[in-house]
């Protein structure tokens, strides 16, 4: 039953893996390829349901499950690990994997040979880095994430798509070498790669080991930051967004957060231990950089129209909010945070796929002249009193717009304020002394809040002139595999924001476990093989 | 030996720095490649300089101290494969960025001068 | 449990109305009427508990962890204003069922009104302040879809931004001064913030709680300086003017100042702030309000000046000043209601609002025009109305307000009166004088049911002005006692005080007003005036809009400053941030830096290092105009690289990067054709610009810099002992439990057998990326026609396609010798297959070996002529390969041990008899096969360029793929 249960964890990686190749033999059959695609996906998805239990459960000892590849004990084979945190980020790739499929079903699947399974191997990449606990391990998954990723962008040949994605690709080749480099000196340092050995043995260095770590952590960070966006390493971001294919930028706010995920992960097991000098520098550059992604993901909403490098901006909005909350530390902000994350990652790529839709009953013309008449102050001379009817197709489209932009901009009643309410709560109220209420403390709030206003005007600005400046409203040709998943992910905003109580205890559970690593190591290291492998009285594959 | 080597390795990627930040898409392409051999050195000297014990063990009990650290060298030939695979998806792209925007400039457009 | 209801039947009814078709107007009309009622009724059954003083709770928890819960608490003032707001709904709904036109689409009309009513009774029902915010944010959003409810006029969409970004913005404030509250309070609950008073004043956050509230309540009630939204939030539809405008969202403000009066007010801050704020307001707005030409613009501004009236008597701070402001609130919103609606009825049947034109309407519409006229002289002030009533007060607190000597305020307020009742007048004006020729329609009395809701609430006016005691004394007496408590003073509501100041002042204003505006008229004909006097120098409206259009520009400019969208540049700063972190890490404990000693440098390694790096920095010098040069020179140094691999005891990886390096280059060759040609033309090469040589230089520096940084990170690890890794325990279990000695190999297939799955699917994802890239593949016009050594007409072959030369004998005796190489390359490949388990080899490098075999067969003979032979199929290679390492891995799960555990199978074989083969055999074979398939799809994707190249090339006409078939 126990063995069942763990095969379990291997399932989000090698589902995919074993569709992403079978996919490439079946060529032609476009539907049939969408069937065994999304069949996978939603496999998955209930996968990542029951994980998510199980480890909440508390099923696995400390809700901390250990697979151990090939049946090698921890530290010397490559151990998958999943906790309540990996289980939720799982969860999150999934769902919002599932709805980009489906989303993908009517116009971007064809764009391209290869989609499924390149969309395929990009989920195993996702999840891999979710569930690895081994360093090098984890940069394997980060490489088939990123080949997946640039296959993907590359999709439908066009010079802006080819742009984006030179500067995409150099800059990750360039940050996977630096990540290389990183793992080289922790391994140097430490003499292992698995991730609870490493947060053991971190404890007990002497000076130039240790020296050799901090480098090694540093330079690593460079790397996952310049996924996660910071500033001044996330330009690349707002250009790749705007020019992606809409499912596939939906992916690419996942992926952001995977670089956020691993920081938050390494940097509170490995370094969370020890309260020295080393461990606040880091706290306060990872909150300087924070800042200062906050501030120009602020001014990128202010300055740009199109909505594509919009969201771009808002996304690393998101990532600055969140590297400054980590960075700050404390379970009940991380927690907070953690919150944060999902709301807002829904949301933004709930907003991706909305885009494509809301495009098609875009009048560039009419928004121009309703542009020019507010700026010159021109009333139109007969004020007929008659209103505009809507059609139902366009009012739905409003609907999830002003939706996905109340969330985004924080704003009452849904996820988007509850979790920037609680972070400000975390923030304000602090469990322990040691971060008492400081000038920084208020300084944060004022960005957090003015950047939501920012949100507020650049959104307010966008649906005004898109949804009310038109004359005569076209309905647009709305497909329910089009409409569906963007409104599911919104939907599923509501959800969380309805159901914020239970949530918010879960997310609170997740970080104090991520704030207890001695836990997650004892676990992993712990975990025994399965005993008599390797006689040679196997099967025969 | 220590000594040359690091210095090679310096050499190495201080090239491949400079090339990647040149304008031209070849430029960077080798500059990639010189980046990713002083990457490999750097990852394969972190089990240390070991001359004439390849970790080749052909009894079963053994002074395990008397070989090269067999993990770096798995780690490298990792690297060496992804990287390889990296610098040829990189070449094809920047043909294929030549073809459609008909430059070779990193950024797909002349800089305006 | 009714609260509940309460608050939930707007939205329902929202929903219920929001899913009509656009068409039926009284269906919809009902079904709004019914969630009024509704609500009307429970307020009713509600009375008597609130009579008893009692306050009702309900709560529902949300997020209990951060002290959010819903909570709904009425008191006395909760149910006056939930009174107001359905109250006035009702006869708004009524109202608009006749003024909104048939044309317009009610649904969405009704369900924003709805919502908005929801929104406000959530507002003054919660008992949570951040629940209180939520709600405060909710009527901002419903109140810009209303306001902007015909978007399709400028108007509408420009007042609807404004409203929203300004009352939003106030939202955000008070959400700040909330949380800080409730950080004070250590409670977001509103009783705890009630009683917690004394604590709230003497705090050091008081000051930014008490600015950052009053932000939100000033922005929300439209006061000084954020009043002007309000004018243009008058675009919206009369019905939403008049209960937004009027009896609802702007007292949102109002009631938020009553609501924690008790915690907040008491202090100087809080009179100076918001008394000085209202009587900016009043004084201004009431000036400004005179000089309008527009109906609603002059209700607008008075209105907003009516609202300064309150926010000062909360200002003052006492009891009684306390209960004249919510006697007001109740007054002011009766009459200005009906006033906007009368304005609406004359908008709507003589087709303008504007004072200039309409003329004599008494005449023409006799029970409106009375109607609107006591309605205008209630809000002159006017004894026997209610507004007359409220403003004694008000003139009596300003008496009371500072010492005796200090008559300011009274005087503020003596002003405010006189300006008030000349806007009056001129309102009033419309109806009399001669009628009106050139209206846009003849006006006359609208429906019969139109004009009902102004009835009641005149009738309303006159009964509270005539006979307060009995008609609002008990309503009054509730609100009251709930915000003051046990220190409500004793105050009568009769008409006659007898002679005293406030009435001498109410007599001064009549009589000064009427005075004013006959000057006005006379002096100034007020009619031509469009310029407001004093007050033209500033305009809200005009800052705000500077403000919008600096915010934005200012952010494009900056945005350009800190950011950029050139690769180099970002590459740059992710060098150098790099560099800097690991320099601040690296230099934290500077005593590891001392000196070591190296090894004696043994002399052929360092020839070796010293070619080395000649070519390394060669190629980069090179690599800008001479391409193959450098790809030469940058082989070299990867050989050198492998060389050393070799060295040092690293057969397996020597192998592999030679292997590499070979296909790399055939890689890049095969490339170089389609690069458009790069010489140095004279005159940027002899003088770069000063930028061209700051940018070299900062990128040498850099260069040099990492370069310097990667030398002493390798030399400080080599000087370093190895510490006790992990390396040990698979050089012990390599051979006894892995089952082979090359441990190398091992690592790679067994102990770290995932790493591998990974690196295989890396390689056949970019092998399927590059394919799917190629296939759209145009290569530049300029790199089409041939080389000249493929057009040189002396060269036989020139005329011939690629097939025909290979058929015909050109380059006969290579191809032949390369022919018979396939076999051996495909027997070495094989043997370097086997051994990899025990000696360095392995599934890649054999793969690799095996794929060049038949790359060298495309070089010699060309594609056609390959693929016209042996038909590879790259995909399948690679995808069964993938397929098959992941199954061997799946079998071990078969037979009950975790993924890619490896086994030994026992295979009888007919002539080799008993024969050990390890799953990491098979799985080595699944690598092979991904490597083969993707490289063979690499290379052949771009070799067919060429042949692509060839078909679209003007130059060799019989080279298509027709002219091939017809060869022999």
């Amino acid at each position: 039953m126990m063995f069942a249960l763990d095969q379990l964890i291997l399932l989000p990686i090698l589902l995919p893996l074993t569709l992403g190749a079978l996919l490439v033999l079946l060529r032609g059959h476009e539907q049939l390829k969408f069937v065994v695609s999304l069949g996978g996906t939603l496999c998955l998805l209930t996968a990542a349901l029951a994980l998510y239990l199980l480890t909440d459960r508390e099923v696995w000892p400390n809700g901390v499950g250990v697979y151990l590849a090939g049946n090698w004990m921890a530290p010397f084979g490559i151990s998958l690990v999943v906790d309540r945190l990996a289980a939720l980020m799982l969860l999150l790739s999934t769902v919002i994997a599932s709805a980009a499929l489906i989303f993908s079903r009517r116009r971007w699947s064809r764009a391209g040979v290869h989609f499924h399974s390149l969309f395929q191997f990009l989920l195993t990449g996702i999840n891999g880095s979710f569930l690895t606990g081994d360093l090098f391990n984890l940069f394997v998954f980060f490489e088939i994430m990123l080949a997946a990723s640039y296959g993907l962008l590359l999709l439908g040949l066009q010079p802006r798509r080819i742009r984006a994605s030179m500067q995409y690709v150099v800059i990750n080749l360039i940050a996977s070498s630096i990540f290389l480099i990183g793992i080289a000196l922790i391994y140097a340092a430490c003499g292992t790669l698995n991730l609870a050995d490493l947060s053991q043995r971190a404890t007990s260095l002497d000076d130039t080991q240790r020296l050799l770590l901090e480098t090694g952590a540093a330079i690593l960070a460079i790397a996952f930051l310049t996924k996660g966006a910071m500033w001044p390493l996330g330009f690349w971001l707002p250009a790749t967004y705007a020019a992606a294919a809409p499912p596939v930028a939906a992916m690419l706010v996942l992926m952001t957060k995977v670089g956020i995920y691993v920081i938050l992960r390494l940097w509170l097991l490995i370094f969370a231990g020890q309260e020295d000098h080393w461990h606040t520098l880091s706290g306060m550059a990872l909150v300087a950089g924070g800042l200062l992604t906050l501030c120009f993901g602020t001014l990128g909403l202010l300055s740009n129209l199109e909505p594509g490098r919009m969201a771009g901006f808002s996304a690393i909005v998101s990532s600055g909010t969140l590297l400054i909350a980590i960075g700050y530390g404390g379970p009940a902000v991380v927690s907070a945070a953690l919150f944060y994350l999902v709301s807002s990652t829904l949301a933004v790529a709930a907003f991706m796929l909305l885009l494509e839709l809301i495009e098609r009953i875009r009048d560039p013309g009419a928004e121009l002249l309703a542009q020019t008449m507010e700026a010159f102050d021109i009333d139109d001379a007969a004020d007929e009193s008659a209103g505009v009817a809507i059609p139902a197709a366009t009012a739905f489209l409003g609907l999830s717009f002003v939706t996905c932009a109340l969330i985004m901009a924080g704003l009452p009643p849904l996820s988007g304020f509850v979790a920037k309410f609680s972070l400000l709560h975390a923030l304000l109220n602090p469990a322990s002394a040691s971060l008492a209420v400081s000038t920084l403390t208020f300084v944060i709030i004022a960005l957090v809040i003015f950047s939501g206003l920012a949100a507020i005007i650049a959104l307010l600005r966008f649906g005004v002139r898109v949804f009310w400046s038109i004359p005569g409203m076209k309905p647009p040709r709305l497909h329910l595999s089009e409409a569906l998943p963007a409104s599911g992910l919104l939907l599923l905003c509501i959800l969380l924001s309805l159901g914020a109580g239970p949530a918010s205890d879960y997310l609170a559970r997740t970080s104090a476990a991520l704030h207890q690593p001695g836990q997650y190591s004892e676990r992993v290291l712990s975990s025994t093989p399965v005993p008599g492998a390797g006689i040679p009285d196997g099967e025969i594959p | 030996m220590e000594a040359i080597i690091a210095i090679a390795i310096g050499i190495l990627f201080a090239s491949g720095v400079w090339l990647i930040l040149r304008p031209r898409t070849f430029q960077v392409i080798i500059g990639l490649m010189l980046m990713s051999y002083a990457v490999n050195l750097f990852i394969f000297i972190m089990g240390r300089l070991t001359v004439n014990q390849p970790p080749l063990t052909t009894t079963r009990n053994i002074d395990s101290s008397q070989f090269a650290d067999p993990v770096t060298q798995a780690l490298v030939l990792t690297a060496i494969v992804i990287g390889f695979a990296t610098t040829a998806l990189y070449l094809v792209l920047l043909l294929t960025s030549r073809g459609l925007t008909g430059t070779d400039h990193v950024d797909g457009r002349e800089p305006r001068l | 449990m009714l609260l509940l209801f309460l608050l939930l039947i707007p939205f329902v009814g929202c929903i219920r109305i929001a899913l009509q078709p656009s068409s039926a107007h009284n269906r919809e009309a009902w079904l709004a009427v019914l969630p009024g009622l509704a609500g009307l009724a429970i307020l009713g059954s509600l009375l008597p508990q609130i009579n008893n003083g009692d306050v009702l709770r309900y709560q529902i928890d949300w997020l209990p962890a951060y002290g959010l819960n819903l909570v709904l608490r009425m008191d006395g003032l909760a149910w006056l204003f939930c009174l107001l707001i359905v109250g006035i709904f009702l006869l708004v709904v009524l109202y608009a069922r006749y003024y909104m036109s048939p044309q317009d689409p009610v649904p969405r009309f009704y369900a924003f009104l709805l919502a908005f009513m929801g929104a406000m009774l959530g507002v003054v029902l919660s008992g949570n302040l951040v629940q209180l915010v939520l709600f405060w944010e909710l009527t901002s959003l419903t109140s810009f879809l209303l306001i902007g409810y015909w978007h399709h006029r400028t108007d509408a969409r420009r007042g609807a931004r404004m409203a929203f970004v300004v009352t939003a913005s106030g939202g955000l404030c008070l959400l700040c001064g909330v949380l800080m509250l409730g950080h004070v309070v250590g409670s977001y609950d509103l009783d705890a913030a009630l009683a917690a008073g004394d604590t709230v004043r003497e705090h050091a956050w008081y000051r930014p709680i008490l600015l950052l509230i009053a932000l939100g309540a000033l922005t929300k009630s439209a006061q000084f300086p954020f009043h002007f939204w309000l004018p243009h939030a008058m675009a919206a539809p009369t019905p939403v003017s008049a209960y937004l405008h009027s009896a609802t969202m702007v007292k949102a403000g109002i009631f938020l100042l009553m609501r924690l009066w008790p915690t907040l007010s008491g202090t100087p801050e809080w009179t100076w702030l918001i008394g000085g704020a209202g009587v900016c307001t009043l004084l201004s707005a009431s000036l400004i309000a005179i000089f309008q030409h527009d109906l609603k613009g002059l209700l607008a501004y008075s209105t907003i000046s009516h609202l300064g009236l309150i926010t000062a008597l909360l200002g003052m701070g006492t009891p009684l000043a306390m209960v004249a402001a919510i006697f007001h609130t109740l007054n002011h919103a009766t009459f200005k209601a009906s006033l906007f609606m009368a304005a609406g009825i004359i908008d709507h049947e003589s087709g303008t609002r504007d004072i200039r034109k309409l003329r004599g309407l008494y005449s023409l519409m006799p029970v409106t025009a009375t109607l609107a006229i006591v309605a205008s002289a209630a809000m002159a002030g006017v004894p026997f109305l209610n507004g007359f009533l409220s403003k004694e007060m008000f003139f009596a607190e300003t008496l009371l307000v500072g010492s005796s000597s200090n008559y300011w305020m009274a005087f503020a307020a003596v002003v405010m009166g006189v300006f008030s009742v000349t806007y009056s007048l001129r309102f009033i004006y419309v109806f009399f004088g001669t009628p009106a020729r050139d209206l846009p329609k003849t006006p006359h009395e609208p429906p019969r049911w139109m004009r009902f809701p102004v009835e009641v609430l005149v009738i309303l006016c006159l009964a509270v002005g005539i006979i307060p005691t009995l008609s609002i004394g008990p309503l009054l007496h509730l609100g009251a006692a709930a915000v003051l408590g046990d220190q409500t003073p004793h105050y009568n509501l009769t008409i006659w005080h007898g002679f005293n100041q406030p009435l001498l002042m109410s007599f001064l204003t009549l009589g000064g007003g009427v005075l004013l505006y006959l000057v006005l008229r006379m002096r100034f004909n007020l009619s031509q005036r469009s310029q407001v006097p004093w007050l033209r120098r500033f305009s809200g409206q005009r800052l705000y809009e500077r403000f919008m259009l600096e915010l934005r520009s200012t952010a494009v400019k900056l945005e350009k400053t800190v950011g950029t969208r050139r690769l180099q540049t970002q590459l740059a700063l992710l060098l150098l941030a790099c560099l800097t972190a690991g320099t601040v890490a690296a230099t934290g404990n500077l005593q590891v830096w001392q000196a070591f000693v190296s090894s004696p440098p043994d002399v052929s390694f360092s020839v070796l290092w010293l070619i080395g790096c000649t070519c390394a920095v060669a190629a980069a010098w090179q690599a800008k105009f001479h391409r193959l040069s450098a790809l030469a020179l940058a082989s070299g140094a990867g050989l050198t690289v492998c060389i050393s691999f070799l060295l040092l005891s690293a057969p397996d990886l020597a192998l592999t990067q030679l292997m590499v390096e070979t296909v790399t280059t055939v890689l890049i060759l095969l490339g170089l054709r389609w690069l458009p040609a790069r010489r140095p033309h004279l005159g940027q090469s002899q003088s770069p610009s000063y930028q061209t040589r700051l940018r070299r230089s900062r990128d040498l520096t850099l260069a040099i810099l990492s370069g310097l940084a990667m030398a002493a990170l390798s030399y400080l690890v080599l000087m370093l002992p190895a510490g006790e890794g992990i390396s040990h325990f698979f050089l012990e279990r390599a051979l006894s439990e892995g089952g082979g000695s090359n441990v190398v190999n091992v690592l790679l297939v067994d102990f770290r057998g995932f790493d591998t799955l990974g690196e295989i699917s890396v390689l056949a994802i970019v092998a399927l990326t590059v394919y799917g890239l190629l296939r759209r593949f145009r290569p530049a016009e300029e790199s089409l026609p041939l080389p000249p050594q493929q057009t040189d007409l002396t060269d036989a072959a020139v005329r011939q396609t690629l097939l025909a030369q290979a058929t015909t004998g050109y380059l006969m005796v290579p191809a032949i010798y390369l022919r018979i190489l396939l076999p051996m390359i495909l027997v070495c490949a094989l043997y370097f297959f086997m051994r990899g388990h025990n000696m360095p080899g392995g599934g890649f490098v054999a793969g690799l070996l095996f794929a060049t075999g038949f790359i060298i067969q495309y070089m010699i003979a060309g594609t056609q002529w390959v693929e016209s032979r042996l038909h590879l199929h790259p995909h399948r290679w690679l995808a069964l390969g993938l397929l098959l390492a992941v199954a061997t891995g799946a079998g071990a799960l078969l037979a009950g041990y975790p993924f890619l555990t490896s086994h030994t199978a026992l295979l009888q074989l007919p002539l080799l008899g008993e024969l050990h083969i390890p799953s990491a055999f098979l799985f080595d074979l699944g690598v092979f096969g991904v490597v083969v398939g993707s490289t063979l799809l690499t290379l052949t994707a771009l070799a067919h360029q060429s042949v692509r190249g060839l078909r679209l090339s003007p130059l060799t006409p019989g080279a298509d793929g027709t002219a091939q078939t017809k060869e022999p």
